[in-house]
This record gives C-alpha cells, structure tokens and sequence, in this order.
C-alpha cells in the first residue's frame, strides 16, 4: 500500500509509472561527448581574455593603485579597480529565501576596497587580447599598501590586543553589549532547563573537544564567466553558478544598474557543492566589458580558487559535553562551537547549532556559537554548511557516552533519539523521519551484524548519525503546450543534481506520457519567475511541486479546450495518458494532440508554476563503517562504506544513490586528507589538487547506499532534500571507527596520518 | 611571439594550425580547434580533466606544449562516438549513471578507453588504478567504476 503523498499526484490507476525509476540523465548524453558547454567553453568574436590581481598581503590598507603602466601595454583594453564600482553601504543586500543576501559582503569578494583582508583578495582586473598579455600587465599595476597586523587563528583573533578587522563589527548577541569593534561578529545561544544541575545530577558525564580545518568544496570546474556589454546598455553574462537569479539581482547591485540591463544565461555548472552561490568575478567581467566594448571572458586558475579567489567552508572549534542517566537517557547536552568565517562575517551558528543537537531529546541543553572573523578567505558553503563538523563533536561524544554506559551504540541513541513531536534546540517540533526506520535497517543489515574479520592491523566499525534541515524557498518553472499537445516545461533552477532529469520524470507522470515526449530546460534569468539558488537540498523536491502545479494548470486548460471539441461538460471529461475521456461507455474523446491541433492558433497554453515556503523535506542518515588503521604510520584504511537514508521517495534511485556516494567521498576526503594549511604569513600552503589531497578512485572503499523511503507529509511525492545529509555523518563515522580499532579518540579533522600516530601514541602513553 | 605550424591528426582528421610556441596541447584543442570537451581544471597534470591519448598513450594535455604533437595522432572526447552511436564506454556512463556534472568525464572517459585499449578484461583494481588521475568530486567514483566493469562484462571495446 503507498503512502498518501506518493498516490496523491498518480495517475487514475493510482500508480507512479515514471518516477521511482532508475534511468539515465536526460542530459547525460553532451556529457559524455564534450557538447556540454561551460562558460569556459564559449567564445566570442572579438573576446578578450581577464586576469585578477590579487593581494599578496592578508591584512593591509590599499594606499593607492597606479594602472597608468598597465594601460600603457600594447593589447591591454581596460583596468578596473573598485573605484569603477559603487561604494556599497555595509548591510547592502537582495533577497534570498527567507533571508537575504549581503550584497556588500559579495562585493568584497569580487573587489576589495580601502583594505585587503586575505591573502588572494582582487584589488585589480584587466582586459587584453590575450591572456599574456594580461598576465604582463597585472605585473605592471602597481598597488601601495600599508601592511597591517594580522590573525590567522580564533584564538588569536579573540585575543584582547588582537588588530581589528573591521571596525564596525560589534559582537550581536551578548548579554551585555560592548560598545567596542571586535573580531567575535555574533553569539548564539540555544538554552532550555539547567545544565548545571543536569550535570551534577548525572550518572556519566563525557566531553569531546574537537577542531577542523578549514576544506574547500573541490568542483573540478574553476570559476568562468563570459560577460558581453552591448551597444544599447545590456550587459549579458554567460555562468556556471548556483542561483542565475541571485546573480543577477548580485551583480546588478555591485555595478549600480538596473536589473533590466542585464541577463544572465547558466551553462553547465562543473561542480558548485555551495561554492558557487555567490558571484566571482562576475560583476568584474561586466565592467571590464563596458570598459573596453569587447566580450570578456574570466576564468580563474586552480591555484586562483584556493589561495584566497573563492570561499572555502568553515573551519571550526567545538566542545560538547553529554551528562546521561543510568538508565541510559540523556539529560544534559552542552556545546560550545566557534565558527572561522573567514575575512567577512558569515552567518550566526544557529543552523549549526541546531543540527549539532537535534536529533537527540534532552531536558537540559545549551548551546553556544561564535562566528569569528581571521585574516582568511571569506569563507562559503559546502555540502549541509557545519553539518560534518559539528557531528564530528556530537557523534563522538555520543559514541563516547555509549561506551562509559557499557551500552551498544546504535541502542543508546535509539533511546535518545529525537521522536516526531519532541522539541528541538530552536523549540520548533521535530519532524516525522524515518530516524528508528533507519536504526532498525542497521540492526538487520551485514555491515553492522557480519562480525569484523580481524587483519594483520588493528580494525574497528564506527556508527554515525547525521541532521540535516535543508529548507525550500522559492521555484518557478512555467510549461507551454506544444502543438501536438506535449509538454514542454522551463525551469528556474540550475542543474546540480540531477534535478532536470528528476522534473522530466514528474511531468511525465503528470501528463502519463513517456519521458521522451516531454521537454524540460533551464531558463536563463529573463525567461522565468524569479527562482532562489540550487543549495539547501531543496531544488527536486520545491520544483516538483511547481512543476506539478503548472501540470495540473495546463490540464486543466487543456480539458477546456477538449470538453468545447467534443461537446461536453468539462466535468464530465477524465484525462487518462494522453487523452480526455468521458465515463459513458463508447462516449466521445479527443487526444491532446487533436486538442492541441484545434486549438493552437488561438493562442498557446502557457501555465506558471509556483512553490514557495514548501514545509522543510528534512533529512536523516545514518553511517557504518570499518576501518584498518596503520599503528606505525597512522594511516587510515576505510574497508567498507555504508550509507542509510531515508529520502521520502527516490524520483530516481540511480541519482539518488549518486548524491550519496559522491557525499560520501567527499566526506571522506574531509575526514582523512583534506584541510587547508596555512603558512605564518596567511598564505595558503598547499594550493594545488596535488598538494590539496582530494580522494581518487584508489582512496576509496565502494560504497553501499541503502534507501528507507517515509514521506514528508504534506508535500508532492512526500519528496525531501537528498543531497546534503549524506556528507553529515562521514568524519564522525570514521573517527568513531578509529576509536574502536585504537582505543585513540580523535580530536583534529582531517585525520591525517600524522594525527592519527599522535593520538595513538598519546593514547599509549596515558 | 613568432608562431609555428603544427601538423597532427586530431580525432582522426589532419589539422595544420598556426601555434603560439607557449600553447599547450590542452590550448591548442580548446582554443585554436575549438574542440571543448577536452577541459582544464587544474593546469598542473593533478585532476585528469584535460587527458587525451597521443599516438596510443593516454596523458594530461595541460603539461604537454603544443609544438610537442608535431606528426602525432591525437585523440580527443570528441573522436568517441561515431555517426552509429557512443563509443561503449560512453554508454556505459550514460546508463550507469557514471556522469554527474560531467566536468571531469571527458577525461574519466579517456583515461578508461586508454586502459581498455591495453587490457580488454581489467578487474576492479585496474580500473580504479587506471581512473586515478582523474579526480571526480561528484560521484564517488562507484557509478563510474560499475559502468566500466559492465564494459569488461561486455567484453567489446573498440
């Protein structure tokens, strides 16, 4: 028997024949033939090549830029700098979502003005007709700075002589304000009953401190744009990024005109993962193009994208505290997370702080989170933002905890687990998930019942858990029926999952057609509604439900149109694969093609589809892995790799585990090799995919993805968010496992073998 | 900078191009040819995007100059399928599932027609020994590594 929102949207037999099936990507083909095009694909005639200039200093006063020199290099068409842009007001900022963009912080990103705060900062760009022509005449600005103090640490950061970063920022969120500029931009708090009696009272308290580096998100694609200014004022831009509206609406801004001067048309997009929200270099491109009346084409070097040209994640410090009863329930839960934002602030920790805790029920809880500003690249989202780090705390200290209670792993949380109902860090109710579905999966599954073979070194299986709320904003799609009555639908969302092929299969379940009867393709940002980015999990499942209220528009148009053919009520008509029928047996019907061939020249069917404040799809995984660990070298051997989830419904199962598997991995990559090394000077050490260590084929394990499918009420298809959770659970998993295979218990992330030797040997020692 | 002309077959056609003695092998197809699908994500031979095969031998076309390709048969993503359909490795990622953003694919695609070309039968090891230049951030490598094992099942490789 199917769920209720898997059957309310099926066809009149009440079953999906489209989705749920396991097929190709619509678009898979260009992909394998290099016809997929990038921005750094296109070429324009005429077009010139841009490079940025960027700092050398990760804190100074930018005294003055002198670009007389480089304009005077023969091929060099233009040079800008932030004088040709204007001063944004700091708290500038476009919607987004339920919130907003902070327009000021993305222009700082793309131009610094009056001081640079990270090493790779652009104070300068140029146009010339080739690129070493370009590069030639980066050499030959000459910028004039005042070196300034620096912080690369949090603590140093915090310190009480620390150098200023900005001097408006005042800590939000004190319980007594200071009226003083502070590195500390906000403090969150997330507080119910009293910790300190909780902890007093409890049978086992248990405390793991943990600190991560910061990691970058690693797409293959570097960051391109191609920007054309035109003769009347348009400025086209072609991109790869997240969100073509909040690009638009972004650079718009940053250039002072109008949003009717400029349109932005999304390529393909080689890997985004959060590091493609915001615009880099875009806006550059643009003005370079004004400037010099020629196609500018901007494409950033791999070394560019580390050191300091796009947004890494968060590295972050996290302490949680866990006081239990003797009967095995949890009754305080403390943590306290600082968050690196990097140069600019970031968001408050509250997101953060919230996944730290919720899937947990405890009657004591306080949470404390800082976001903290250094002398580093501003940085950006990744993959469930903070989610993997504060379950590198939390899993750990839960694992810790089952341990000290001499209670199995997976029956201690199953005890603890948030229910539907109970209430979360934010005093919202936790949402119906499939979290004891998942427990039980494991209990019967062999990863987790198949004792560990023991190897010539030690082995271990870890277990973890991982939240993940994703939200929903806003998607629009409009679909316009063809002439022979099949429809053809226009998106406002990027690609980055899969989602088109996800949306072919729903409007083909729509219409009960075949997917290859119908159309479906991104738009760019003149052609629809406004659409809010391709991140937070959130695009198949809120575009779904547009595509679905647009389906049911044009059907019922169609029905119109078909009941006035053949003579009848609309009411009386059924719209069954394809065609309208009445109940009478023998009755009149007509296809949608003959409706369609009738019917067009008075004009198209043309029906908009909207989803907006969706209720949240959120998701809930769970990890088991085994591990080999290496005691002479401390490496870290991961045997076997598998993932649960619950995913509501697979629309394609084959994407699905897709996003699993590729989250994983990255996960891994996180939890082993991969973290940013940053020298005494700010400059980023290890800025090579060589030396920046992402996992290739022979790093991992395969990975084994199961899927528990429970509906999110209330939503088309009970979809939820897919995407993000699956990269939540990894480095906990695997330092859970190390724990067991070592008895170490491991506090830095990535565990690399040299921390790992560290950990054990420390472990002996003691 | 005086050019030079390069004479070499790319995809099975004879190209003579003037070259800029600085270009790479990887500008000289992207730029002078136009042929995209060969792509650059790291310029330094780390990521695998860029990988071709040059008279049999599969290479990363960012750390080889242009110039050096003089007489040499060159096959690129594009030199795959042909008017009869996909070369069978590149169906075998369609329907596997083995292309997510497609940005590293070209160069997953080659690096495995180089290995067939030598071992018609590879086991899971060799495949994933012969895959690992080339960095995929989207998949995990388990669809692609499936989709090739499917094409040793299949046992026809051209």
């Amino acid at each position: 028997m199917m769920p209720e929102e898997f059957i309310q949207h099926a066809n009149p037999k009440g079953s999906l024949e489209t989705i749920g099936k396991r097929l190709p990507r619509i678009d898979a083909g260009k992909r394998v033939t290099g016809e997929a095009i990038y921005p750094a694909d296109m070429h324009l005639p005429g077009m010139a090549i841009a490079k940025l200039k960027r700092s050398p200093h990760a804190h100074a006063k930018i005294l003055s830029i002198d670009t007389t020199k480089a304009l005077a290099l023969d091929g060099v068409l233009a040079v800008v700098t932030a004088e040709d842009f204007p001063d944004l007001e700091p708290g500038t900022s476009v919607p987004m979502g339920q919130g907003s963009c902070d327009v000021w912080m993305v222009g700082q990103i793309n131009m610094a003005r009056h001081k640079v705060l990270w090493v790779g900062q652009p104070v300068a760009a140029v146009a010339a007709v080739d690129k070493h022509i370009a590069e030639q005449a980066l050499e030959l600005i000459e910028v004039h700075y005042e070196v300034l103090d620096a912080v690369f640490t949090m603590e140093d950061a915090q310190a009480e002589t620390a150098p200023i970063l900005h001097d408006s920022i005042r800590t939000s969120g004190l319980d007594a304000p200071i009226n003083k500029p502070s590195n500390i931009c906000s403090r969150t708090i997330f507080e119910r009953g009293d910790c300190d009696t909780g902890v007093t009272s409890s049978h086992a308290v248990t405390e793991v401190s943990v600190s991560i580096d910061t990691a970058h998100q690693g797409y293959i694609e570097p960051q391109a744009v191609v920007a054309k200014y035109d003769r009347e004022g348009l400025t086209t831009m072609w991109v790869s990024t997240q969100g073509h509206f909040t690009a638009e609406l972004v650079t718009a801004k940053i250039l002072g005109i109008p949003q009717s001067k400029i349109r932005v048309i999304p390529l393909e997009i080689g890997g985004g993962f959060g590091g493609k929200v915001f615009v880099h270099g875009e806006p550059v491109a643009a003005k370079l193009s004004e400037k010099s009346s020629k196609p500018i084409k901007l494409v950033f070097s791999r070394e560019e994208v580390l050191q300091g040209g796009s947004g890494p994640t968060a590295a972050m410090q996290a302490k949680v505290t866990v006081g239990a009863n003797s009967d095995g329930r949890i009754n305080t839960l403390i943590a306290k997370v600082h968050v690196d934002a990097g140069g600019l602030p970031n968001m408050s920790p509250a997101i953060i702080l919230q996944v730290l805790a919720a899937l947990y029920q405890t009657p004591n809880l306080f949470l404390e989170g800082y976001d903290v500003v250094t002398n580093k690249p501003r940085t950006e989202a990744y993959r469930a933002p903070g989610g993997i780090q504060a379950a590198f705390a939390m899993e750990q200290a839960i694992d810790q905890m089952s341990e000290k209670l001499d209670m199995d792993p997976l029956n201690f949380r199953k005890k603890n687990f948030a229910v539907t109902g109970s209430i979360m860090p934010a005093g919202t109710p936790f949402p119906c998930i499939g979290v004891q579905e998942i427990a039980e999966a494991i209990a019967k599954h062999p990863c987790w019942t198949t004792p560990l073979e023991p190897g010539e070194m030690p082995r271990g299986r870890g277990l973890a858990f991982g939240y993940w709320r994703g939200t929903s904003m806003t998607s629009a799609c409009h679909v316009t029926i063809s002439g022979d009555g099949r429809p053809m639908f226009t998106l406002g969302s990027v690609d980055i999952s899969g989602s088109s092929t996800a949306m072919a299969q729903v409007a083909a379940e729509q219409f009960q057609m075949p997917l290859q009867d119908v159309y479906v393709a991104t738009g760019d940002s003149k052609s629809v509604g406004y659409t809010d980015i391709a991140a937070a999990s959130r695009v198949t499942r809120t575009m779904a439900s547009a595509v679905v209220d647009a389906s049911q528009k044009a059907l019922d148009e169609l029905k119109i149109r078909a009941a006035t053919l053949i003579q009848r009520m609309p009411s009386e008509l059924t719209y069954d694969h394809g065609s309208f029928r009445t109940a009478d047996v023998g009755g009149p019907s007509i296809s949608s093609a003959e409706v369609m061939q009738s019917t067009l020249t008075q004009g198209a069917i043309v029906c908009h589809g909207i989803s907006t404040d969706l209720p949240f799809g959120v998701e809930v995984g769970a990890h088991v892995c085994d591990v080999e660990v290496d005691e002479d070298t401390g490496q870290i051997t991961v045997l076997r790799y598998t993932a649960f989830q619950d995913v509501g419904l697979a629309i394609n199962p084959a994407a699905v585990e897709g996003q699993i598997e590729g989250s994983v991995v990255q996960g891994l990559g996180w939890a082993i090799t991969e973290g940013f090394d940053y020298g005494d000077d700010g400059r980023l050490r290890n800025a090579s995919l060589l030396d920046y260590r992402i996992p290739t084929a022979l790093d991992v394990p395969s990975i084994e993805t199961v899927l528990l499918q429970k509906p999110v009420p209330g939503v088309p298809y009970g979809l939820r968010g897919v995407g993000e959770v699956p990269i939540v659970p990894v480095a906990a998993c695997v330092a859970n496992a190390v724990y067991r295979a070592t008895g170490a218990r491991m506090t830095q992330m990535p565990m690399t073998p040299e921390r790992v030797l560290t950990a054990i040997q420390a472990n002996k020692t003691n | 900078m005086s050019k030079e002309i390069l004479a070499c077959t790319v995809n099975g056609d004879k190209q003579s191009s003037l070259i800029d003695p600085r270009d790479t092998l990887l500008e000289f197809l992207r730029d002078r040819l136009g042929l995209t699908g060969t792509k650059e994500g790291c310029s330094n031979g780390n990521c695998g995007s860029c990988t071709v095969i040059v008279d049999g031998q599969t290479l990363c076309s960012c750390l080889m100059f242009a110039a050096e390709a003089q007489e040499c048969e060159i096959t690129t993503v594009e030199g795959l399928a042909t008017v009869e359909g996909f070369h069978e490795v590149q169906d075998a990622l369609v329907r596997h599932g083995g292309t997510q953003c497609g940005f590293c694919t070209p160069g997953v695609l080659m690096s495995a027609v180089g290995l067939f070309n030598e071992n018609p039968n590879p086991n899971e090891d060799e495949i994933r020994l012969a895959i690992a230049g080339n960095i995929c951030r989207c998949t995990g490598y388990e669809k692609i590594v499936k989709a090739l094992q499917d094409v040793t099942a299949n046992g026809e490789v051209a």
